[in-house]
């Protein structure tokens, strides 16, 4: 029963990932971004979030439907203002791009709110959970595997029947042809940033309620969400989800192990698939 | 030639960073015309055409189509009015299935000419019934002349009015070659005008009304390819005498 309480409470672990992770698959599925900064994004949005909530006394609801636009916004001018000029077949301008990004980000955010830990208060959220013979589910956890999933069909549906969908599957396969059908491609791709950094504008609120954060927290944000996105297979956005899960299930099986092993087991997890399946388990090839 | 070219070039040069390829061409094409350009290798055919389409910048002369200048017009706003390149290579979406392939095309089409029949799905279909039984495959899966009707497809999806094609024929079979080909005369029936580059130069000439010859990113040789003779394509093509054989 432990065994099944831990695959559980992992896999309810791995929601929040799968939430970063989702994201960073489609930047690096469609743009050939690494983006560096994509913890550091969800950590000043979360910090951001408490700042606000605590200042004007909103609840996370409220905070949430304030932190989606503002995380389109940062993603579209991130897109525009910089990645724009450095997309192209080699990430490692994007990458560099990003890393200093991630270093100003991390150093504003000291400036700002200093090394403290903070947390955005759930209420009665926080607590509730619900009993399943014998094992107690946290409904917090619970609605965040959920919203996850659903940002994960929702994300997969508009990518397989829309026309956005279509022009960024497009311009993904080859930039040149997709101009030449058309397409913006500089349009599409600050499209494509501006719903990850929105995504992770949810998921900043759910991480601030679940746990806390803290100005230097973004680096293993980041980390585990390339796990993730690496063991579901690039550029498959429910890859990146059911990686985000298996990521979960890994630490928190480990730490049962041994308390100490949990994010090792993880590394430990993502590791074997590199070396059996490179391409990821859901990747197509 | 009439008053009114669909596309006119003058004197125009292009390049690739400090590599010249085009040396002050001069180029028109008529509504409803096909125009065949053909070269060696290296030529800068390719080249040509992508500058027409806006992919390779314009670094002097002028580039108008339909009676605007176009030669700072970004690449993908010259798709909606009506500039259409197959590209060599075919260059389809990869992953994505051949009915998606061409809905994206159709996504960003421009306004059919006035008094042409819009390019469908069902039209295209019917014009390759091949395409109508493979619409749901990825496109990798398809065969070579499979994919070409995809890229030519893809192209017609946006209405043109000037269809670019370079090498079409490509790494096809002869058979396949003449499929595609037959196609053309329908495709011009619906009022576009074609350039065709191509390295079969007799095919070029018989299914041309006009040709023009590069060599060394400069035009060579224009004329009616009913006129020009094979010697002047000789001289033309390697810019000295020998035999095309
Ligand atoms: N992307 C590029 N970067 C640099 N130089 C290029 C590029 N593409 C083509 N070139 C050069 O420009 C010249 C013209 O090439 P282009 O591809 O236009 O020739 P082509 O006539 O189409 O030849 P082919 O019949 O082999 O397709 C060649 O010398 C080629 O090496
Ligand atoms: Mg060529």
């Amino acid at each position: 029963m432990t065994w099944v309480d831990a695959v559980i409470q992992g896999l309810l672990l791995g929601g929040l990932y799968a939430q970063y992770a989702i994201g960073l698959s489609l930047m690096f599925g469609v743009m050939r971004i690494v983006n560096i900064a994509h913890g550091d994004l969800v950590i000043l949005l979360a910090l951001i979030g408490i700042s606000v909530s605590a200042a004007f006394g909103l609840g996370p609801g409220f905070i949430m439907l304030l932190m989606i636009p503002l995380g389109a916004l940062i993603g579209w001018g991130l897109q525009r203002g910089i990645l724009n000029h450095l997309v192209g077949n080699d990430p490692l301008p994007s990458l560099i791009a990003t890393f200093g990004l991630s270093l100003a980000l991390q150093n504003l955010m000291l400036t700002i709110w200093q090394a403290d830990t903070r947390s955005l208060d759930a209420g009665a959220l926080a607590i509730q959970s619900i009993d399943l013979g014998g094992i107690h589910v946290g409904v917090l956890p619970l609605g965040i595997v959920a919203v996850a999933a659903l940002l994960t069909w929702g994300l997969h549906v508009v990518l397989k029947t829309t026309r956005f969908g279509r022009a960024l599957r497009a311009s993904a396969a080859d930039k040149d042809a997709a101009t030449l059908s058309g397409i913006d491609t500089k349009i599409v791709y600050a499209k494509a940033t501006a719903i990850a950094v929105a995504i992770l504008g949810i998921a900043a609120v759910f991480q601030a309620a679940r746990t806390t954060v803290s100005p230097a927290d973004g680096g293993a944000q980041l980390i585990y969400a390339f796990e993730a996105v690496i063991i579901g297979g690039m550029g498959s956005i429910w890859g990146a989800f059911a990686g985000g899960l298996i990521l979960g299930v890994a630490q928190v099986v480990g730490s049962r192990i041994d308390p100490g092993w949990g994010i090792l087991a993880g590394h430990l997890v993502f590791l074997l698939v590199l070396a059996w399946r490179p391409q990821g388990i859901m990747s197509r090839r | 030639m009439s008053a009114s070219p669909l596309l006119t070039a003058r004197a125009l040069c292009a390049g690739y960073g400090d590599f010249q390829a085009l040396f002050s061409i001069d180029f028109d094409i008529q509504p409803g015309e096909v125009v065949a350009l053909i070269g060696a290798n290296g030529a800068g055919k390719s080249t040509l055409l992508k500058t027409f389409v806006g992919l390779v910048p314009i670094r002097d002369g002028s580039l108008t189509f339909c009676g605007l200048d176009v030669s700072k017009t970004p690449a993908h706003a010259l798709v909606s009015r009506g500039l259409a390149l197959v590209p060599e290579g075919r260059r389809l979406f990869r992953g994505m299935t051949a009915e998606d392939n061409l809905r994206v095309a159709a996504d960003h089409a421009g306004q059919p000419a006035a008094g042409t029949r819009p390019w469908t799905l069902e039209r295209l279909y019917d014009l390759f019934p091949i395409l109508a039984e493979r619409r749901a495959q990825a496109v990798e899966d398809l065969s070579g002349g499979q994919q070409q009707m995809v890229a030519i497809g893809r192209a017609l999806m946006t209405q043109p009015k000037l269809l670019l094609c370079d090498e079409i024929s490509l790494g096809l079979s002869p058979k396949v070659i003449a499929e595609i080909y037959d196609m053309l005369p329908v495709i011009r029936q619906a009022g576009t005008a074609i350039v065709l580059v191509e390295q079969d130069v007799s095919l070029a000439s018989r299914s041309s009304d006009r040709v023009y010859c590069m060599l060394e990113g400069r035009i060579t040789l224009s004329g009616r390819s009913s006129e020009v003779t094979r010697d002047e394509i000789t001289q033309a093509y390697f810019g000295v005498k020998h035999d095309l054989g």
